[in-house]
């Protein structure tokens, strides 16, 4: 059987460094969500959710990336610290 | 079913012999690296399928630690690989590993929606997106590093380390502190037994959360309105074409508000 373990372990994976990370951090934020609707809320909650966290996590990578487009045009560089200027 | 495992034992001695024989030393030819750690995965692979079997009930936990330690060291060398096409291929291990811990759960919806969406749209995007930003490598001593400036030392690692993990302890240890003894395979077989998995997923989707749909509509309209303006450029006419610059140049001159 499955068992405390699981639900223990399922936290593991939030890590956070510029744009293919976010979409890391999306999987996990996603395998928890659907190991926890099913262990807490006993239906396919979880489940329908973690559907809409998928359709969030396309349109935020779809724009996101639009905007990286856009910004290596402007300055010919994908670095983040030539933006440094628009910090604070 | 004896003999399924049977000859599953056989399979996995078989890749592994392969494997190491692809690994060997020979003569005037240089060791065939990528084939030998193929077949040595695809015979891990195989023992895992036979450890599943064998273990019956407990196979699922084994499982689910085999991918989630797979999915996190896919994530960190996603994150910490300098060159980006790399970190797209690590990439598509944690997707492809998530998709499994979905199966192993029983969403095989939500399993075949990732590797659809993720694997298949996202990360085409990514790639497109990586090919056409591409930089230049810096060039020493005349032969070409591979990657640039920016990808070679991460900024201020410590404190990002630090803070994403002072995160996630805090959020494990919330969920630990509560988490009940719960049986999962018991819940799963209940709700998907009469109608599989989808069906019953599109029910809940329709009845509980049909506002929730309809408004994830709109939010992917209006998304892709978004990405097409910003991304929007003039096509040069005949007598423009000279005037578009490569990137970078708008840049230079271009006068800060």
């Amino acid at each position: 059987m499955f068992g405390l373990g699981v639900v223990g372990f399922l936290t593991r994976r939030n890590l956070i460094i510029m744009f293919l990370s976010t979409e890391v951090m999306f999987q996990g934020v996603l395998v928890n969500l659907v190991a926890m609707g099913l262990a807490y809320g006993h239906d396919l909650h979880g489940q329908a959710f973690g559907l809409f966290v998928l359709v969030i996590a396309a349109v935020e990578a779809g724009l996101g990336l639009a905007i990286v487009v856009m910004l290596y045009r402007r300055r010919g560089t994908l670095d983040a610290e030539c933006w440094r200027a628009m910090r604070g | 079913m004896e003999h399924a495992l049977v000859y599953g034992a056989y399979a996995v001695a078989g890749l592994v012999g392969l494997a190491v024989y692809a690994a060997m030393p020979k003569e005037g030819r240089p060791v065939r690296r990528g084939l030998a750690l193929l077949l040595l995965a695809s015979a891990l692979g195989g023992l895992l399928m036979l450890l599943g079997h064998l273990l019956g009930e407990a196979g699922g936990r084994l499982y689910f630690y085999v991918l989630s330690v797979l999915a996190v060291l896919g994530g960190i060398r996603v994150i910490t690989h300098p060159r980006p096409v790399y970190s797209a291929l690590y990439f598509v291990i944690v997707v492809l590993s998530t998709a499994a811990l979905m199966v192993v759960v029983g969403a095989e919806f939500l399993a075949a929606a990732l590797v659809i969406v993720y694997a298949g749209a996202i990360l085409v995007t990514y790639v497109f997106v990586i090919m056409l930003a591409q930089q230049s490598p810096r060039v020493r001593g005349g032969r070409s590093l591979g990657e640039t400036n920016y990808d070679r030392s991460a900024r201020e690692p410590a404190a990002a380390v630090l803070a994403g993990f002072m995160l996630m302890a805090t959020v494990a240890g919330e969920i630990v502190r509560e988490a009940p003894a719960v049986e999962i395979a018991a819940v799963v077989t209940a709700t998907n037994a009469a109608e599989g998995n989808t069906l019953s997923l599109g029910r809940v989707l329709l009845t509980d959360f049909a506002v929730s749909v309809e408004l994830a509509g709109v939010l992917l309209m209006v998304a892709m309105m978004g990405a097409i303006a910003i991304a929007r450029r003039r096509i040069p006419q005949v007598n423009e074409a000279a005037d578009v610059p490569p990137p970078g140049e708008i840049g230079k001159r271009a006068e800060p508000f």
